[in-house]
């Protein structure tokens, strides 16, 4: 089974597109830190000089008025403060020749509109500009002024915030079009990503576009190559199981099921836990098939077992269980679940009359050449070899019979309980909930590692009453509650799971009937919702293949349900009865599970396709019913290692 | 004898090396302004060097006498048509360098000649003048023996220093001294001001004459 990444662990990690994002998210900011640093920088000299030219600009003007006052100190002080008053200064001072103040005026107090902060990160220093002052060819002395820093540190903390917006935009701009270009240059990546995940969950996802980056170009041709590869491994396996299939299940002359097929079948219908309690299988054979092959030579002779054919399938075509299939040369088996007797008779009787038309039309005598018919009403608790010697017998029986057709019928078992007593007993389980889980192990017997455990239930009816799942499901079955059940069971274990399940994994089996109920899927949907993400275990659901197989839309709602909440999917029961394998492919269980009988009576070709398509997307066999070491080794034999059954419990693990 | 002789002739030697003055265009300098100007160029910066030895000793009457006659002997040429700019600052090296100047680069060369032999900075003044001879603005180099003082009057249209009394043709509109800014710039806020600005047509000199340039 594959190990693939959880959502949670790929959420810890960092995608290559976040790595570079933030690096250069963090590079762009860094740039235009330092820009608006330098900016900024640029802007605190620029003011700076600004404030020296104002000054100087003033220091001259002013030390030449000042020379036309002659040295008359009222004259110059009124022309300094003329000049201070209009302007923004810190100070202006006249100093003589001898380096004596003559006359200052100077700022009292500053008003800043700028937060402390702001103040003290900026030093700033205006410079003082002077200039000479002289009367005529005298000196007078030296005029020195300093511009006001207030409206320095204002124009400073205008530029500062306007520069801080305008950053803050271009920062914001410049990291979404990062993104945006991230998010195209990397875009293959996307593609590459899902392709890899693909390839991890099984599933063959081939990328017609191809990157125009080389690297991603090269990865994408290489997995497209190993996709391909894999693809065409899973459809040379498909075609040659089918084809396998056909030699090993079909009558070549009638294109009915063979023996073979019927026998595989058979489990499905003779179980404790069937959902069909009993049938009919009627046994067919057709007298004088030789004295026919001779009076109307081959060709027409298998012209005339495929007319006969036709007739069963037309006669049963109500039945959709119905199993028709070609025993030998001359015999037939109609297996038909939940048949009554009458309804069979009726039927035999239809077959025989339209039989006689049939071979009439050949130009046979149907004294020489004619069908007989044995019927056989089963009951699930068979074995499959009762139910055909028994219908074996009933054919004999039937050829000494005037009309060719006899009905035999099972020996009534004997049950312990009334269907009464079940019913109240499964009832009062299903009110007060008295299921309770027991598990048996799945086991590689190669490694000695437990897989998985399958879950099954036990009804408690007191401290000593206990009745096990094989003894309450066939009468759970009769009486019409075994749905009830099963929807027990899936709430229980999904709202109030038993805390001696403490293994990793259970496997849960559900049937086809239950599965298929309207509103199975809607309730399994409500559950999982609340539950499934906190559920201890993992979960696996088998689902039987007669339903899997069919790849219905339903089957896929529960992929993609069970996918949602990271809950596996298995298969029971799987005959490799299906047209197309491509289900396995579409729906990719992590399992299947087969009979050990079918998997021992598989060639090796049949099971070496069988495993081409498994293996190429990931699948493990599993053989139930596994009850000694001998059928272990041959399974073994056969390169099947995983089992379920009572040899588990001779495996160390 | 002969020895002690020859100790005391090496001790004077050593003593008078030590002590004496560097030339006012250090030999490295001259070399390239040899190089620029050729031969001639240097053969009056030689001339200068001696005329400035001379006087070195003088009284600043005579070290402004010596200077003023030395410098009036470049030839008057305007700035447009030396450097191809209307007003240009000479470094003293351009301006004998090139023999020619007008009248802002004979009151550089002057003043800086006269720093040289050791004239206090605070006497000396780039006075801006209107000539009512030439009807034109002009610059002359003026000479403040103290502040107070009546000033002699460096012009590169007069061989002859005149008290400022003497100079009927000239009105002063402007004195300027440049390091006597710079001291006030420091005492105006009390701090050494880095990259000291005090006169942009100064400034630009100062730099100049710090980068050498020839």
């Amino acid at each position: 089974m594959g190990c693939t990444q959880t959502q949670h662990e790929k959420e810890n990690n960092m995608t290559l597109f976040k790595q570079i994002a933030l690096m250069l998210s963090i590079l762009l900011l860094i740039i235009l830190a330092t820009v608006l640093n330098l900016n900024f920088k640029a802007a605190n000299t620029s003011v700076e000089d600004r404030l020296y030219e104002d000054a100087k600009n003033t220091a001259t003007s002013l030390s030449l008025s000042l020379g036309s006052a002659n040295g008359d100190i009222s004259m110059m002080s009124t022309m300094i403060n003329a000049n201070f008053d209009s302007g923004t200064y810190s100070f202006i001072s006249l100093v003589d020749v001898d380096n004596v103040l003559l006359y200052e005026r100077k700022l009292e107090s500053e008003e800043l509109e700028v937060p402390e902060w702001f103040l003290n990160m900026i030093t700033m220093e205006a410079p003082v500009a002077s200039a000479n002052v002289s009367a005529g060819w005298s000196q007078v002395g030296i005029l020195n002024v300093q511009s006001d820093v207030a409206y320095a540190y204002n124009s400073l903390y205008s530029i500062l915030k306007g520069l801080l917006i305008s950053f803050s935009i271009i920062a914001l701009v410049g990291l979404v079009i990062l993104h945006l270009l991230l998010a195209i240059i990397l875009k293959p990546l996307t593609g590459i990503q899902k392709q890899a995940e693909a390839v991890i969950r099984n599933e063959f996802i081939f990328q017609e576009k191809i990157p125009y980056t080389t690297e991603f170009k090269d990865v994408v041709l290489g997995m497209n190559n190993m996709v391909s590869k894999v693809k065409a491994m899973f459809d040379k396996g498909n075609r040659e199981l089918q084809r396998q299939k056909a030699l090993a299940y079909r009558d070549p002359v009638t294109k009915l099921n063979n023996r073979k097929y019927l026998i595989d079948r058979l489990p499905e219908y003779l179980k404790i836990d069937a959902t069909s309690k009993g049938g009919i299988n009627m046994m067919i054979s057709l007298s004088g098939a030789i004295e026919a092959n001779e009076t109307i030579g081959r060709k027409k002779a298998d012209e005339l077992f495929n007319d006969i054919a036709k007739l069963f399938t037309t006669e049963t075509e109500e039945y959709e269980n119905a199993i028709i299939a070609r025993m030998n040369g001359t015999e037939f088996s109609i297996f038909i679940p939940d048949c009554e007797s009458m309804h069979g008779l009726m039927m035999a009787e239809a077959i025989l009359t339209n039989s006689q038309f049939v071979i009439k039309k050949y130009e046979l005598d149907n004294s020489e050449t004619f069908l007989s018919i044995g019927l056989y009403e089963y009951n699930h608790k068979q074995s499959i070899g009762e139910v055909l010697s028994h219908s074996d017998n009933a054919l004999a029986q039937a050829k000494f019979k005037e009309w060719n057709i006899h009905l035999a019928k099972a020996e009534d078992t004997v049950e312990v309980m009334g269907k009464n007593a079940w019913r109240e007993i499964l009832l009062s389980a299903i009110k007060e909930n008295n299921f309770s889980y027991v598990s048996w192990p799945v086991v590689d017997a190669k490694e000695k590692k437990l897989i998985h455990n399958v879950l099954s239930l036990t009804i408690n009816v007191d401290k000593e009453t206990t009745y096990s799942y094989g003894q309450f499901m066939a009468a759970a079955n009769q009486i019409g509650l075994s749905d009830n059940i099963y929807k027990n069971i899936l709430t229980t274990l999904f709202k109030s799971p038993d805390s001696s399940l403490n293994y990793d994994t259970y496997s849960l089996r559900l049937p086809y009937e239950f599965l298929m109920l309207n509103n199975t899927y809607d309730e399994m949907k409500k559950l999982f919702a609340s539950y499934a993400l906190v559920l201890p275990f993992k979960l696996i659901i088998e689902m039987p293949d007669k339903l899997i197989s069919q790849n219905s839309e339903l089957v896929q709602d529960y992929k993609r349900l069970f996918e949602k909440y990271t809950i596996d999917m298995g298969v029971f029961e799987f005959i490799g009865d299906s047209q197309n394998y491509q289900y396995l492919q579409d729906l990719r269980p992590i399992y299947i599970k087969g009979e050990s009988n079918y998997f021992l009576s598989q060639n090796e070709q049949t099971l070496s396709a069988l495993r081409l398509i498994t293996d190429s997307v990931g699948i493990s066999l599993i053989a139930t019913g596994v009850m000694n070491k001998d059928t272990l080794e041959q399974l073994e034999a056969k390169d099947i290692h995983i089992v379920q059954g009572k040899v588990t419990e001779e495996i160390q693990v | 004898m002969n020895v002690f002789k020859l100790l005391l002739t090496l001790s004077v030697l050593v003593v008078s090396i030590t002590y004496a003055q560097e030339p006012y265009v250090e030999k490295e300098l001259l070399n390239k302004i040899t190089k620029k100007y050729k031969m001639f160029a240097k053969k009056r910066f030689l001339y200068l060097q001696k005329t400035l030895d001379e006087v070195k000793d003088g009284s600043d009457l005579e070290k402004l006498e010596a200077v003023n006659v030395f410098y009036n002997g470049v030839r008057y040429m305007s700035d447009k048509k030396v450097y191809g700019k209307k007003d240009y600052w000479a470094t003293p090296w351009q301006f004998l360098g090139k023999d020619r100047g007008d009248c802002e680069d004979y009151v550089i060369s002057k003043y800086f000649a006269l720093l040289y032999l050791g004239v206090d900075s605070k006497k000396l003044f780039f006075t801006y003048v209107k000539s009512s001879k030439f009807k034109a603005t002009h610059m002359v180099l003026t000479y403040f023996k103290t502040p107070r003082s009546e000033p002699l009057i460096l012009d590169n249209n007069n061989h002859k220093i005149f008290p400022a009394s003497k100079r009927k043709d000239l009105t002063p509109i402007y004195n300027f001294n440049g390091e006597s800014l710079y001291r006030a710039n420091r005492s105006g806020t009390g701090k050494k001001v880095s990259n000291q600005k005090t006169h942009k047509k100064w400034d630009a000199l100062k730099r100049n004459m710090k980068r050498k340039i020839i």
